[in-house]
């Protein structure tokens, strides 16, 4: 009975996993083919099937003419989607010590109705807010710039960074602020030299969130730029033509999903080597 | 130097956390403030730290006002009832942490962090993050966090109840000593245990809903309670309280128990009265019957729950013994002991006390 | 109603380690049918181990457990017939305490005049009879633990109760009430009990059998009259009693025992045997007295501390490096400087090794 119950286990993961992971090996040995390996019918195992290139990828440094450059892009995701998390999470932090620190009351709204409206804001479907964003940055003049693009993901980040963190910081005994004080600290200082490093998880965890959410972001970059700004997503989807370059698309796709697994991969050993042990008690 | 509160309030929506209270405390003293849950206690203690503002009232150390000082301007130090250590710092940084927020560069920092932790029993443990240690342990961390920064005045909040029975007993005795040495400072320790308030405080403070109801030296509220409330609270398990008379030269108990009147009491004029009795001062093998209701036993004495026509009562006798629930038992009070409260509660007279 | 028999029960938390440690190391019990027992030890000895056990919270590694002679080891809590109360009251927040009490009966389909009897029955020992229409979440703490006692109690399938340290949360003044309450559900419905505890008064005052446990071990279990006076090991004296047990080192000289300030004659009916070691004196601090006669040979010692607690005082008595405490009446003359103390030879034990010497019969 024990290893019926084993064997399903361990097939029901395999599956899942096959699921999850057979999108990225196809598109793995998709990038490493030239156009004539396209041509012969399935294949999938490099040297016993094709004959795996590495033209796809230099593809993808090259500038100008057969060039698909997509360092630019990547390195403007990158500018934005940190610059917007790093925002985000400052402003989420400290509006979350606040909210769950102090008590906040106008009329019958209190600190959980404030919070609510924080998350609330995830709920409405991009496209409300694609045309209301378009219009405030162009009059500012922002439109198909960098500054604006940071200034939308912040206002999308804001309340995740926010979310992450209210929880957290409802987890650190108020006490402990107190016992900063009583030692010295004046209020900010209680924060930065006490609260701060014992959320380290939340702040980890919410960072994470942020630069996923931020990273994947494909509507309001494909809505708010045109041709002077381009970000990651919206160049691998611009490859698709009358003529694709798969292999040079299963690159990109791979390049654009690598930071993220690599920042996660670090995250989640940071969080689970026990650095934090001592913060949750 | 003397911490002074006069008529301070604390009110939330209605309920008086702190109810007029005024009280002073002097320099080298060691307060035990005494009474049951959400009598006020911890609401005390942070009207001192700063944590909390009384609504009215004033507070000053030596003449200044010490009401409008934040937190960290005042030099508190303060042992929670949970353990409270930084949970991100070592034992020693956690000890340190305070002369380093006032300056203190870290190598003397260090020093007197070792000091302390040695004065706790700690001093192997400084390397380690609270959370690895017990109980008994973190509380002793949080002890040396409050006494490195030699602060004028020290808040204990029932720093021992939530540690095991024999842990609190010793850190009592460590206590004691600990607190000899503490002649700078203010210290105030909060209980719910009367032995602990008297074993360890000079002064002992009753407070009851807020208020304070009696003040003074431990044995001395011990041996004359103000008031049935205060005897109530004093004793562990709580006085007996028999309503009754003096009438026609001797006491009137309810069931038409009479009982001589005591020396100490023979100057009380004719009329009705509370008489309180404490669980050891009655015995067994007297004249009064009652029906035992119930028979614990505790380490070598024998607790008695009874009820006869005088009221529902309790005693202890001396060695172990087996009594069936509903059984009768002869009971002796012993009048020499007998308080004389009003019916309203205050003391009246109190029994002579035998002192050598 | 039920006996119940712990056989070679031992239990790790880390069964997959090459050396795991055991929370229980293997033990043996029997509860008797409707007695009270008390586990007694301090924090990580294993009395909460052994409690999820009998619960059936906790599958042990090895060892099985019987409910009147029937193997319930691997049977689930809810078949078990078990009503626990915690540390923390658990209540029903949205219920009223009425319908706190009667929700046990209501998941057992109890029809309802039947149930609203059993609840006013048991809500009437408990003094909740006034307050049964009240939001459970509106009353005191005490009160709350009440419920959750209660709510144990309604049931009429109930076999043993199991409490642990159940009384953490109440106010000093009110043990003493529950701990009464608790005497008199026992007499009436002739219930197992068993009490977790840390607090030796409450072990020593609740239960007819107390089981004293240290790191996993079980190392007396009687009454709480012979663990009071005849602990078997220094451990039990020194945790049941308040303030422990005193402990003198000494060396057999002759017929007496000598020990750094002294030396007593060595009780009649125990023999000390030849070439054992450690070899330590034993007496409650409340049989320590102030000699009256000056014997030359007696054990002497410096007053060193006077705790007053209002209804005893505590005087430590130095003797070279070691104390002893004496737990002595308020008002009682302490003499100044030398003092020379008595300790009756009924009331003191001989351990060697830290184990109790038994008296020849």
């Amino acid at each position: 009975m024990k290893s019926l119950y084993l064997v399903l286990k361990y097939l029901a993961i395999l599956l899942w996993s096959s699921f999850v992971a057979l999108p990225f090996l196809w598109a793995l040995t998709t990038s490493f083919k030239t156009s004539n390996g396209v041509t012969g019918g399935a294949t999938y195992i490099p040297w016993l099937q094709y004959e795996p290139s590495l033209e796809g990828w230099k593809v993808l440094v090259r500038t100008g003419g057969q060039g698909i450059n997509i360092v630019a892009p990547f390195i403007s995701s990158a500018i934005v989607t940190l610059s917007a998390s790093l925002i985000s999470m400052v402003l989420g932090t400290l509006a979350a010590y606040g909210l769950s620190r102090f008590s906040y009351r106008l009329g019958f709204v209190k600190n959980s109705d404030i919070t609510f409206f924080f998350i609330a804001q995830r709920i409405m479907p991009p496209i409300v807010l694609a045309i209301p964003f378009f219009l405030m940055l162009q009059f500012l003049g922002l439109l198909d710039t960098i500054p604006g693009l940071i200034l939308v993901y912040v206002a999308l980040l804001l309340p995740i960074a926010t979310w992450v963190m209210v929880d957290f910081f409802n987890n650190v005994p108020p006490q402990i602020d107190e016992m900063a004080l009583i030692d010295g600290c004046n209020p900010i200082g209680a924060f930065v030299r006490v609260i701060l490093p014992n959320s380290l998880p939340g702040i980890m965890v919410g960072g994470l969130f942020c630069v996923m959410f931020g990273w994947n972001d494909f509507f309001f970059a494909f809505t708010l730029t045109f041709t002077k700004t381009q970000l990651l997503p919206v160049a691998v989807v611009a490859l698709n033509s009358s003529v694709t370059p798969w292999w040079s698309l299963s690159a990109s796709a791979l390049v654009s999903v690598a930071p993220l697994v690599i920042i996660a991969f670090v995250v989640e050993r940071f969080l689970s080597s026990g650095n934090m042990a001592g913060a949750i008690r | 130097m003397a911490l002074i509160l006069e008529h301070i309030d604390i009110r939330v929506d209605d309920i008086a956390f702190l109810d007029d209270v005024s009280l002073t405390f002097k320099r080298g003293g060691l307060y035990t403030v005494l009474g049951r849950t959400l009598a006020g206690k911890t609401t005390l203690l942070r009207a001192i730290a700063g944590l909390q503002q009384p609504q009215k009232g004033t507070l000053t150390l030596n003449g200044k006002d010490y009401l409008h000082l934040p937190v960290w301007k005042r030099r508190v130090a303060m042992v929670y009832q949970q353990f409270i250590n930084y949970p991100h710092l070592t034992v020693l940084a956690n000890v340190a942490f305070p002369l380093r927020r006032a300056g203190v560069p870290a190598e003397e920092a260090k020093r007197r962090a070792m000091e302390v932790l040695d004065m706790v029993g700690l001093a192997d443990f400084e390397t380690r993050r609270p959370s690895a240690l017990s109980g008994g342990q973190q509380q002793r961390v949080a002890l040396a966090r409050a006494l490195v920064k030699r602060a004028e005045i020290l808040l204990l909040d029932e720093p021992l109840v939530n540690l095991d029975y024999k842990l609190r007993e010793q850190l009592r005795e460590e206590f004691q000593n600990i607190f000899e040495g503490q002649d700078d400072a203010i210290v105030v320790y909060t209980t719910t245990e009367p032995a602990e308030a008297i074993q360890l405080g000079h002064e002992l403070i009753i407070m009851d809903k807020g208020a304070v109801i009696q003040k003074g030296k431990p044995l001395a509220v011990f041996n004359a309670p103000a008031t049935i409330r205060c005897a109530k609270i004093i004793n562990d398990p709580p006085i007996n309280i028999f309503d009754g008379a003096i009438e026609n030269g001797a006491i009137q108990l309810q069931g038409s128990v009479l009982l001589p009147i005591p020396p100490h009491l023979a100057h009380l004029p004719q009329g009705t009265y509370c008489f309180g009795l404490r669980t050891s001062d009655l015995s067994l093998g007297g004249v009064i019957g009652s029906k035992v209701e119930l028979s614990e036993i505790s380490g070598s004495q024998t607790i008695l729950h009874l009820s006869a026509d005088i009221g529902a009562f309790i005693l202890f006798e001396d060695g172990v013994s087996q009594h069936a629930i509903g059984s009768t038992v002869q009971v002796n009070l012993d009048s020499d002991r007998i308080y004389a409260f009003s019916p309203r509660g205050d003391l009246i007279a109190a029994p002579a006390i035998t002192e050598n | 109603m039920a006996k119940i028999e712990l056989s070679d029960i031992a239990h790790t938390y880390e069964p997959d380690s090459d050396e795991p440690t055991y929370a229980l190391k293997s033990l043996n019990l029997v509860w008797k049918d409707g007695g009270t027992y008390a586990l007694l030890g301090p924090s990580g000895c294993g009395k909460t181990t052994m409690l999820n056990i009998v619960s059936g919270l906790i599958h042990p590694s090895q060892g099985k457990i019987l409910f009147d002679g029937v193997d319930f080891t691997h049977f689930p809590t809810a078949k078990r017939n078990i009503a626990q109360v915690f540390q923390f009251p658990v209540i029903y927040t949205l219920m009223s305490v009425e319908e706190n009490l009667a929700f046990p009966l209501v998941c057992r389909h109890m029809p309802q005049p039947e149930r609203t009897r059993r609840v006013h029955e048991v809500a009437q020992l408990l003094n909740l009879t006034d307050k049964l229409k009240r939001p459970a979440r509106k009353l005191a703490a005490d009160e709350k633990q009440l419920i959750s006692l209660g709510r144990g109690l309604v049931r009429n399938d109930v076999s043993a109760l199991l409490l642990d340290e159940p009384l953490t949360v109440i106010d000093p003044q009110l043990k003493f009430e529950i701990r009464r309450k608790l005497k008199r559900i026992n007499e009436l419905y002739g219930l197992t009990m068993i009490y977790v505890t840390h607090d030796q008064n409450e072990a020593m005052t609740f239960a007819d059998t107390i089981i004293v446990m240290s790191d996993g071990e079980l190392i007396q279990s009687g009454t709480p009259q012979e663990l009071y006076n005849r602990p078997e090991t220094t451990y039990v004296g020194y945790f049941i009693g308040s303030p422990a047990m005193n402990f003198i080192e000494c060396v057999p000289a002759d017929d007496r025992l000598q020990t750094a300030g002294g030396s007593i004659p060595i009780p009649s009916n125990v023999s000390i045997p030849a070439g054992v070691g450690n070899l330590k004196i034993g007496i409650r601090p409340r049989n320590v007295k102030f000699a009256e006669s000056k014997d030359a040979m007696a054990i002497k010692g410096q007053v060193n501390m006077v705790q007053e607690f209002g209804n005893c005082r505590v005087v430590t008595v130095r003797i070279q490096e070691e104390i002893i405490r004496m737990k002595l009446n308020p008002g009682t003359a302490i003499p100044s400087g030398e003092v020379s103390l008595d300790l009756p030879e009924d009331k003191v034990c001989i351990y060697a090794n830290d184990v109790l010497i038994h008296q020849d019969r």
